[in-house]
């Protein structure tokens, strides 16, 4: 009760008060360049890579990337930059 | 991304991590604040990223608590390279030491050739040369140059009247012109001996010739002394005639003085300083500091740096300062006239020949005027007054 209630007063706030809401809500912040480039913020770690798929941890839920060629760029506790052909984004919710 | 360059200067890594829950193991990495960027997946299970040097130690902790095996596969940056350069660096030190050594070898003397002398002239000047340094093996540095060589050879070698010296890449060409000892001349033709000036005949000896004057006499310049032509009336014979005759002769001598007179010398103190010029840049190498002397007298040494036949822009400078000291010299009226005196008789002496003689001297007038003394004396000298005179073929009495 007391978690969906927070969850309420920071939609209300958000929607309100015109502040961003990845900051607000935890939310991945995902930027793309074409197919080639993807960079998520707010990420809470890698689950699995391979040069085909990468899957990561968010704070709800999952995101799973597929392509092809795959690097990691970069990786930081919060931040992936990913490299390589990407042909799908896909979140996976845990309530499902 | 990070700046690649920076990387490159620490020093980085590439890792490969094999095994399972190698994205664990990325967490962890990550986790602790361990940059790392290019990760590519290889097949299964294995992985490939770059790190920085400095964050090797922390990995292997994470990578005993994980199940991954890591392995280092290349090793890139400044540091491996320092590395190398360092394993490698007889390489460079040999090539530095080669430039050296021929730069050394460059400046070196290493021959000294002498023509048109002798043996016995080109081994003296050979001593001499190595009583001043100058010999096989040593720098042209610390060689005096080629005028003061050439001045000091001509000063203390007798034999020779002349030598150039040229200095031709590390040769020393010493080309030498000898003294042909006079010989005594003799003359064979006939002649006589006639007065060469003024004099009182004090002292005859006549080895050959018939003398036609006596002690005591007055001849004047020209005058017959000894003559050529030998034997009776009527059977003459010419012979060069030889001999010597002395005579008083009188000269004068006037000379004026400043009581007062300043002149400088060199007070003996000096200061020697090396340098060594690129361009117009001067490196000083040795006798650092200012000079103390008020006037000095400066002589300067360069001598360029050579490098095989090549003259580098670099020369090394040997400077010398001298002190100079203006002195100022009185007389008092009485030193005065002395000094006077002394200089008279040296001049005298400078312009008669070796075995005259001064008998006596008279100082005709002094006087002090201006502050100059001014002084003549009167000297008789003892000297041979004695000249050859052909006596022509024909020439009757």
């Amino acid at each position: 009760m007391a978690k969906k209630w927070g969850q309420f007063v920071r939609g209300w706030m958000t929607k309100n008060m015109e502040l961003p809401q990845d900051v607000m809500m935890d939310l991945p912040r995902i930027t793309m360049i074409g197919q080639i480039h993807i960079y998520i913020e707010n990420h809470r770690g890698l689950l699995a890579f391979s040069d085909k798929e990468l899957r990561l941890l968010l704070k709800q839920g999952q995101l799973l990337i597929r392509g092809k060629a795959f690097v990691i760029k970069t990786i930081l506790p919060e931040e992936i930059l990913l490299e390589g052909k990407i042909d799908s984004v896909t979140y996976i919710s845990d309530t499902d | 991304m990070k700046n690649q360059w920076i990387e490159f200067y620490r020093g980085l890594v590439t890792v490969k991590a094999s095994g399972k829950g190698i994205e664990r193991f990325i967490n962890a990495l990550t986790r602790s604040e361990i940059n790392i960027w290019n990760v590519k997946n290889h097949g299964t299970q294995s992985v490939t990223f770059k790190m920085k040097l400095e964050d090797v130690k922390k990995i292997r902790s994470h990578a005993r608590n994980s199940d991954c095996r890591i392995e280092f596969l290349q090793r890139a940056g400044a540091p491996f390279l320092m590395k190398r350069l360092l394993k490698n660096s007889g390489f460079a030190a040999g090539a530095l030491a080669f430039f050296a050594v021929i730069l050394l070898l460059s400046n070196m003397v290493w021959g000294i050739e002498i023509k048109g002398a002798n043996p016995a002239t080109e081994y003296q000047i050979i001593k001499e040369l190595d009583k001043m340094g100058v010999k096989k093996g040593k720098l042209q540095f610390f060689v005096d140059n080629v005028e003061s060589i050439q001045r000091k050879l001509s000063n203390n070698i007798e034999a020779i009247t002349w030598v150039g010296v040229e200095l031709k890449g590390t040769t020393y060409h010493l080309q030498v012109v000898e003294k042909n000892e006079p010989k005594k001349p003799e003359y064979l033709s006939p002649r006589h001996l006639v007065a060469k000036k003024k004099a009182v005949i004090v002292d005859m000896f006549v080895e050959e010739g018939r003398p036609v004057v006596d002690i005591h006499d007055h001849v004047q310049p020209g005058q017959l002394l000894v003559s050529g032509i030998i034997g009776k009336e009527g059977q003459t014979e010419t012979v060069p005639s030889k001999g010597e005759i002395f005579g008083e002769t009188w000269y004068k001598s006037e000379v004026i003085l400043p009581l007062k007179s300043t002149f400088k010398v060199f007070s003996g103190n000096e200061k020697v300083k090396h340098a060594l010029t690129i361009g117009n840049l001067e490196i000083p190498i040795w006798g650092f500091g200012s000079l103390e002397f008020e006037e000095y007298e400066l002589e300067e040494k360069e001598q360029r740096v050579k490098f095989l036949k090549w003259e580098l822009p670099i020369s090394y400078v040997n400077k010398t300062f001298r002190e100079r000291e203006q002195v100022t010299r009185i007389y008092s009226n009485k030193e005065g006239f002395e000094a006077a005196k002394d200089l008279a008789r040296k001049k005298i002496k400078s312009s008669l020949d070796e075995n005259a003689k001064v008998m006596g001297e008279k100082v005709l007038h002094q006087s002090i005027d201006n502050g100059k003394v001014t002084i003549a004396i009167h000297f008789q000298i003892i000297e041979n007054i004695a000249e050859g005179q052909p006596i022509i073929q024909g020439d009757s009495e």
